[in-house]
Parts: structure tokens; C-alpha cells; sequence
């Protein structure tokens, strides 16, 4: 009896969280919102394209190995398709188009003229050396190339993939297209078209988030304590530019544990430690903590920036922050989020929040097509003045249709992409 | 055939010595250009693999260009393509037209533009073409023909992604002109930025005509401040009075500098006190030379110029005007290179073991090269920059190129020529790394 309950109690909990579901539930109700009907639904859920392309590679002990990959082209009424690759054993096609689509909301949210796209490989890179990696991503750019292009579709990195994985598609397009191509990818090293500022971005774009949201909350930087779940590229960045800007960071995590001090974490000293030992483990100027008890800490400020679904319905409760930045893809649950939200908890989305690595890719996009690099503080400064703008849409969009900042950006995303939708119209 | 081969003597070119292929011993002018790059790789560490691709060409392409000239006559002239490294970007690189173009010549000609463009941080690899002809021995009509059938023919090689032709000195603006008007109607689009150094009025770019002089000015201001020598009352000696040195000479003095010598083939004329640029440039203006020039100067003539007093000499003129004989003599505390090796190898040693800095042409004479980049940059964006944007654009990439130099420097304790090589090696082989090897 009591096990038939935990197991029905661990249905719901695996649908709620389901990021597809959450994905599609966030469309739904933005959409009921903007009243659109069931044709336009259907077009913008639908990907444009979805290309399976077979990989047959030589490994380096003589086999041939056949990999699949696929290219999910969600939608392009607003540009070319921007959006990452990955290369992980567990990649499937409906995770990748629920990512191209996520890819669509997301460049709509802060306005870059992209549509979404998202690619995979189904490999386990942790066992391949640099040669298959390069053989296999060069087969795969290759693959796909007729549907690529800066003015089609650009790639750019995801999980397991890297600026070194950037560099080899680029060079693999150049030489096959016969001329320099810098324009069709992004996260690619400075040598070769790459921009300045893209590591920080994503960290710099939470930042400028929290920034926006606190002054709804009616807090100052010094007064917030800020939780940081992660200590990566987002998380860590994030917690060093907030540290930067006055906030006192608490806590930290990884995914070997998590660390804690309320009267606030020397930031720069715990990247400079992760860099030595590659663990927070160890570090000195805090007491080690539970991890599961990171995200219940007593504080105003709350950044999950390390995987999906942390907030649940199980532990939103006891959630004591304030304001919650959404440094990772899917934190928070939707379920979770409601719940936070009727307690007047505010938080700003994973599509807008972490948006700072898509716009740098823009920008780097935008540097390749002209030629001309910016300095590192004009990038800092246009990504600025881009998130301080899309989250005072996103802002004015909840205000007018009395909802949390999660709806009003779907809501922003949606409209978007619709009234395109209805000025282009239907081809043929 | 007989006529044939006559008409080739008028020309001036000999059958018989038309050198086809180069020589490849370790004399040849590509190499010893590389061997200057060799230290810069050793003490590097680069990987032999990467050394071993800078050592070569990416691509050498050799043409035949039939014509009919306005005489009657038919010929097939030679035309070449050398790209040596598109690690950094698409190629970038002069046309040569002359009688006596080696081969050899271009491939150290296009590494050489690899290094430079790496070393002002600019998004290119090096090339360098040419025609074998002598441009004074054909109409201008035989000569549009022969240009045009060189661009035609290396369509699907060269345009703006591909391979971007710069000027040279008989590839003047008019050849530019010929060579995208060719590009574009093969392509069937306007490809402006398959050139550069193209008039204003068909997308050339602001600051253009001056730029090598710009950038020597603005190289001198670093150089001064790095090196601790008032900007103020500093005496100057400039080698050449042309597109260079001339225009140099005009904006040193606008600016209140003291400009003690300047020359040309026909005379050099030197003055303590400083000389009246202006009245000697409207002089040469009129007479094509600086010879004749009235005033209370001194005369000197071309070996006693270079080795007059002065804090700074800028040779703006020929290869080697500085060399073993005269470097123990030299006067000036420091020298900037406006020419492409104004002071030899071994004069360079000297000179170093004299204290005495010498700022690399590879570096200092890089204002056109970076005109050429921004104007590709206009071109691709069609949006033109206004004066006030070209220059202190062009301030930036000149300052940005130099810190890089004088962080190597220090770094390896070595002549700013070494560490100017040092820095080109680095950012080419890291871009090569990069792409990995295509195949």
C-alpha cells in the first residue's frame, strides 16, 4: 500500500520533472494568454526541419564505428537557427527538438534575430580520444552542411562540446566551402573570429539579472545574501561578478558538496582554489555543508546554476530566498515555481536569466559577418544594455498580464515569434 | 614564331632566361626570410608538425595568361598566386607586375604578409601575386587585358573570403579597379572587398593615401614614450620624400616636430635647425625632385644622410640603406623603419650591440596593410567610417600591435625585430592548432 503510494507519489514526480512538459506547459498558458489559435500553436511548436545523419568514423584501433547525430531546425521566421551541439551517449531526438524550441523562446525573449536550432551526437566523448573527436565532428559538419550557413543555421557549444570542437567545424566549412567562414559557429577561440567576453557571459548575464530583479524586490546588493548552487562557468562567474558588484555570496556547491558562511565567502579566493584543486573541497574560508540543505539556507538571493529540476514540489517550501535567478536550463519545476510564486517569491526564468551566452554568440556572429572585433567592454557594455532591456519587457509583460516573470517571458517570446508568424505568412 | 620571339626581345624579355621555376637552394629569399623566423619558432618550442606547415605554401598557383596586344602580336605571359597561410583568415596580399618577378620573391613575399598580419592583429593570412611583364613596354589596354584575364582566371581562388589583392607599384588603383570589376561580374555580385586600395568613389576607404605615414607617426609616439625620448624638440631624418616619407615629413611637422634631413634620389638636404617641409613638398610637387630646393642648408649627399646627427632616422626608401658599412656610424639613438628592410641582418646586430632600438618594418610600416583591413571591414558592412573613426581605429590596432611586441620583449629579452617575429609565430601557429588539419 504504502510503496503502490511512493510509486504513484514518483510518477507525478517524474512528469513534473519532465523539462518538455515544463516547456510545453510554460507555451500553453503564454499562449492562452495571448489568445492564439490552434494553428498557430501547431506552427510554432513544429520544428521547421530535423536532419539524422549516420557518422561512420575509423577509430584509432582500426574499427569503424557508426555514430548518429541529428540537426533539429526548430523555426527561422526570425533569423537564421542559433543553438548549441552536444555530445553525450543519452542524446535522443525529442531532447534535442524540445532544445531547438527552447533555443526559439529564448533568442526571442532578448530579441537576437535567430530561431532556434539544437544538434546532437550520440557518443560517449569521455572514451574517444582528441583524433575520433576530431574525426567524428568533422564527418558531422560535413553531414549537415547543407542545411548550415551564417545566414542558415549556426551551431554553437553545448555539453561536451568546446571552443576546440568550434575551431574544427569552422575550419571543416571553410575548406569545403571554399572560402573563410568565421560567421558559421560561435564559442570559437579568438584566433580565429572567436569574441571577446563569451566565457563571463553567461555569468555576466545573471549578474545583470539579479540586478533588475532586486530592485523589484526592493533590496540593495549589500543587504542580499546569495546562494549560488554551481561553481562552474555560471555559477562560479556569476557568484564572482555578484561578489563584484557588493553582493555577499554565502554559499557555493559543486557537485562534490557545498560550502557556507553567512558572513560571506571571499569569492575570488574560492575560484583561485577551485583553479589549484578543482574542488571546493578544502577551501578554507567557510564550513562545509549538506548539499541538499544548500538551496534551504536562510537568504535573499538564490542561484541555481548547476542542473534541472532542483526546485521541486517537495522542497519549495523551504525555500527562504527572496528572489530566485535561474542560472541553469529548468531549475525550478513548474509546479515548484507556483508555489513560490503565490508566496510573492520572484523569479526571474532560466530563458531570460541565462540568455547572456546566447547574446554574446550573437555578438560574436555579428563581429565574424563584418570582420571588425570589439573590445572586451563594448561586448560587456551591448550585453548590458540588451539584458537590462529584455528583462524590463519581460518586466512590464507580467505587469500587464498579472502574471510571474516566467509567463510574461514566454508571453514576450511568443508574441514575438507570431507576429512574425502573421507578417511573413505561409510559403506556397 | 620567328616574329614571335622577336617581338618578345622588344619587349625586353628573353625566352631563354624566363625563370619558371626558383631555385631551391637555401639562398633563396624565401628562406632566408624564414630563417629570421627560425629562432622566433625555437625559442617558441613550437611543434615540429606546425613548423613544418609554416614552411610551405597553402597554395601556389601558376597561370598562363594569353593576350593579344594593341601591336598585333600574341603572347602568353606568366601570372602567380602564392598563399601561404590561411590560419587567421582568408589571404591578403600585394600584386607585382614586372619584368623580372621570381617566384621565390612572392612565396617569401606572402609569408612575410602572414606575419605581418598576425603581428597587427588582423584577420588574414598572407599572399602575394604578380604578373611577369614590363608595364613600360605596354599600353594601358594591354595591360587592362592582361590583369583581366589574371583575376579571370583565379576566380574560385581569390574574393573577399577567398583571397584579397592589395596594391603595389605598378598595381596602382586602376589595376585594383580592374581586378574587382572583374571578380564582381564573374560572381555576378558587387564584390567590392575583393580589393583593396580602391578610390573613394567606388568604396575605398577614408585615410587611405597617408595610412603607411599615419601609422609610422603613431609607432614613433609609442616608441618615444617607451624609450623615455621627449616628443618634444626630437630631431628627425627622413630617407624619401614620396607617398612615405613625404607625407610622414608633412604630419611630423604640422605637429611641431623638428624635421632636420629629408631626401630622395635626387638629393638630400639637411638642416639642424630644422627644414621648411612644407615649401620643400610644394617644391617637389612642381619638379618632381628635391634637387634645386633654395635656402641655407646644408647638401649632402645619399651615404652621408644616412649617418647624419638626428635622434631619430626614418628610412622610408630602399632595402638595406643601413648596412655593415655605415651601421657603426649612425647617429640617431633610435630608427624606424618606414621601408620594406631598410637595415640589413648584420647591421641590425650592430645596431643592437649599440643600444640602439630599431623598430621592425614588420610593425612599424603597418598603417596600409591595417587601411587595407578596415577598408575590406567597410566594404563587408557597407558602411563607411568617417575620418575621425579610421584614425583612431588605426591608433588602436598600432597600439595593440606594439604592447604585443613589447610584452614579448620583455618576456624574451630580445630586439623588438625578434620579438615582432615571436608574436607572429605564436598567433599564426595557435590559429593553426586551432583548425587542427582538414582533410
Amino acid at each position: 500500500m504504502s510503496s503502490g503510494h511512493a510509486l504513484a507519489d514518483d510518477a507525478a514526480m517524474q512528469e513534473e520533472c519532465n523539462p518538455f512538459l515544463s516547456m510545453a506547459r510554460g507555451f500553453n498558458t503564454a499562449a492562452d494568454h495571448l489568445g492564439l489559435d490552434e494553428g498557430i500553436r501547431e506552427v510554432l511548436q513544429t520544428p521547421d526541419r530535423e536532419l539524422k545523419v549516420s557518422l561512420p568514423i575509423r577509430m584509432d584501433d582500426g574499427s569503424v564505428k557508426t555514430f548518429i547525430g541529428y540537426r533539429v531546425q526548430h523555426n527561422t521566421l526570425r533569423g537564421p537557427c542559433k543553438g548549441g551541439i552536444r555530445f553525450a551517449p543519452d542524446v535522443n531526438l525529442d531532447e534535442v527538438r524540445a532544445l531547438s524550441a527552447w533555443m526559439t523562446w529564448k533568442c526571442s525573449v532578448v530579441n537576437l534575430p535567430f530561431g532556434g536550432g539544437k544538434g546532437g551526437v550520440i557518443c560517449d566523448p569521455r572514451t574517444m580520444s582528441q583524433g575520433e573527436l576530431e574525426r567524428l565532428t568533422r564527418a558531422y559538419t560535413i553531414a549537415i552542411m547543407d542545411i548550415l550557413g551564417p545566414d542558415r543555421d549556426v551551431p554553437a557549444p553545448d555539453m561536451n562540446t568546446n571552443e576546440q570542437t568550434m575551431a574544427w567545424i569552422m575550419d571543416t566549412y571553410s575548406m569545403h566551402a571554399r572560402r573563410t567562414t568565421t560567421a558559421i559557429v560561435t564559442g570559437k577561440p579568438l584566433s580565429i573570429g572567436g569574441s571577446q567576453g563569451r566565457r563571463e557571459a553567461t555569468g555576466r548575464g545573471v549578474m545583470i539579472s539579479a540586478n533588475q530583479a532586486l530592485k523589484i524586490v526592493g533590496l540593495r546588493p549589500e543587504d542580499s545574501r546569495v546562494v549560488v548552487q554551481g561553481s562552474g562557468n555560471v555559477g562560479g562567474i556569476g557568484a564572482l561578478l555578484m561578489h563584484q558588484e557588493g553582493y555577499r555570496i554565502t554559499s557555493m556547491s559543486d557537485m562534490y558538496g557545498a560550502i557556507h558562511n553567512d558572513r560571506g565567502i571571499d569569492v575570488p579566493a574560492v575560484m583561485l582554489h577551485l583553479r589549484k584543486n578543482g574542488r571546493l573541497d578544502g577551501f578554507g574560508g567557510a564550513e562545509r555543508i549538506d548539499p541538499k540543505e544548500q538551496l534551504e539556507l536562510d537568504c535573499e538571493v538564490l542561484v541555481p546554476a548547476a542542473t534541472e529540476n532542483q526546485i521541486t514540489s517537495r522542497n519549495a517550501d523551504r525555500i527562504k530566498a527572496r528572489l530566485i535567478v535561474e542560472g541553469a536550463n529548468g531549475p525550478t519545476t513548474a509546479i515548484a515555481s507556483k508555489m513560490l510564486e503565490d508566496r510573492g517569491v520572484v523569479i526571474v526564468p532560466d530563458i531570460l536569466a541565462n540568455a547572456g551566452g546566447v547574446t554574446v554568440s550573437y555578438f560574436e556572429w555579428v563581429q565574424d559577418r563584418m570582420g571588425y572585433f570589439w573590445t572586451e567592454e563594448i561586448v560587456n557594455s551591448r550585453l548590458e544594455q540588451i539584458m537590462v532591456q529584455s528583462f524590463s519587457e519581460v518586466h512590464e509583460t507580467s505587469k500587464q498580464y498579472q502574471v510571474g516573470l516566467r509567463t510574461a517571458a514566454y508571453i514576450r517570446a511568443i508574441d514575438r515569434v507570431a507576429t512574425v508568424y502573421r507578417m511573413r505568412g505561409l510559403m506556397g | 614564331m620567328e616574329s614571335q620571339s622577336s617581338h618578345l626581345a622588344d619587349q625586353g624579355i628573353e625566352p631563354g632566361a624566363m625563370p619558371s621555376t626558383p631555385m631551391l637552394d637555401e639562398e633563396t629569399p624565401f628562406a632566408t626570410m624564414m630563417a629570421s623566423f627560425d629562432e622566433a619558432a625555437a625559442r617558441l618550442g613550437l611543434r615540429s608538425e606546425v613548423y613544418q606547415v609554416l614552411r610551405k605554401s597553402d597554395r601556389e598557383i601558376a597561370i598562363s595568361l594569353p593576350t593579344t596586344l594593341d601591336d598585333g602580336t600574341f603572347h602568353v605571359f606568366d601570372g602567380y598566386r602564392l598563399q601561404h597561410n590561411q590560419g587567421l583568415g582568408p589571404f591578403l596580399g600585394p600584386l607585382r607586375i614586372a619584368a623580372d618577378l621570381r617566384i621565390d620573391e612572392l612565396r617569401a613575399l606572402a609569408a612575410w604578409m602572414t606575419w605581418k598580419c598576425a603581428i597587427l592583429g588582423i584577420p588574414f593570412g598572407g599572399s602575394a601575386g604578380g604578373i611577369r611583364v614590363d608595364p613600360a613596354k605596354i599600353t594601358t589596354g594591354d595591360l587592362e587585358r592582361i590583369v583581366r584575364r589574371y583575376a579571370a582566371s583565379l576566380t574560385g581562388d581569390v574574393g573577399p573570403e577567398r583571397d584579397v589583392f592589395t596594391p603595389d607599384l605598378y598595381a596602382d588603383e586602376r589595376v585594383m579597379a580592374w581586378i574587382m570589376d572583374t571578380i564582381s561580374t564573374h560572381e555576378r555580385c558587387t564584390a567590392s572587398s575583393s580589393v583593396t586600395g580602391k578610390p573613394l568613389a567606388m568604396a575605398g576607404s577614408l585615410g587611405s593615401p597617408d595610412a603607411v605615414a599615419q601609422g609610422l607617426d603613431i609607432v614613433l609616439r609609442l616608441a618615444c614614450g617607451h624609450y623615455g625620448m621627449h616628443r618634444q624638440g626630437l630631431r628627425i631624418n627622413i630617407q624619401g620624400a614620396g607617398t612615405v616619407g613625404g607625407n610622414l615629413a608633412r604630419i611630423l611637422h604640422a605637429d611641431g616636430q623638428i624635421i632636420t634631413g629629408i631626401s630622395d634620389v635626387s638629393t638630400a638636404l639637411f638642416d639642424e635647425n630644422g627644414l621648411d617641409i612644407p615649401a620643400i613638398l610644394a617644391w617637389r610637387e612642381e619638379h618632381g625632385h628635391l634637387a634645386g630646393f633654395p635656402g641655407s642648408h646644408q647638401v649632402l649627399d645619399g651615404k652621408a644622410f644616412i649617418t647624419a646627427p638626428c635622434d631619430v632616422l626614418v628610412p622610408c626608401a630602399v632595402a638595406n640603406a643601413v648596412h655593415s658599412g655605415n651601421a657603426v656610424q649612425i647617429q640617431a639613438k633610435m630608427i624606424v623603419e618606414g621601408a620594406h628592410g631598410p637595415v640589413s641582418l648584420r647591421a641590425d646586430r650592430i645596431l643592437d650591440q649599440r643600444g640602439i632600438p630599431v623598430v621592425p618594418d614588420i610593425l612599424a610600416n603597418g598603417g596600409g596593410v591595417i587601411l587595407s583591413y578596415f577598408e575590406w571591414v567597410q566594404n563587408r558592412t557597407g558602411l563607411a567610417w568617417f575620418d575621425g573613426m579610421v584614425n583612431q581605429r588605426l591608433v588602436q590596432k598600432m597600439r595593440d600591435a606594439w604592447s604585443a611586441v613589447i610584452k614579448a620583449q620583455e618576456e624574451h629579452n630580445v630586439s623588438l625585430r625578434h620579438a615582432a617575429h615571436i608574436v607572429a609565430v605564436q598567433r599564426v601557429a595557435e590559429a593553426d592548432q586551432a583548425r587542427g588539419i582538414f582533410a
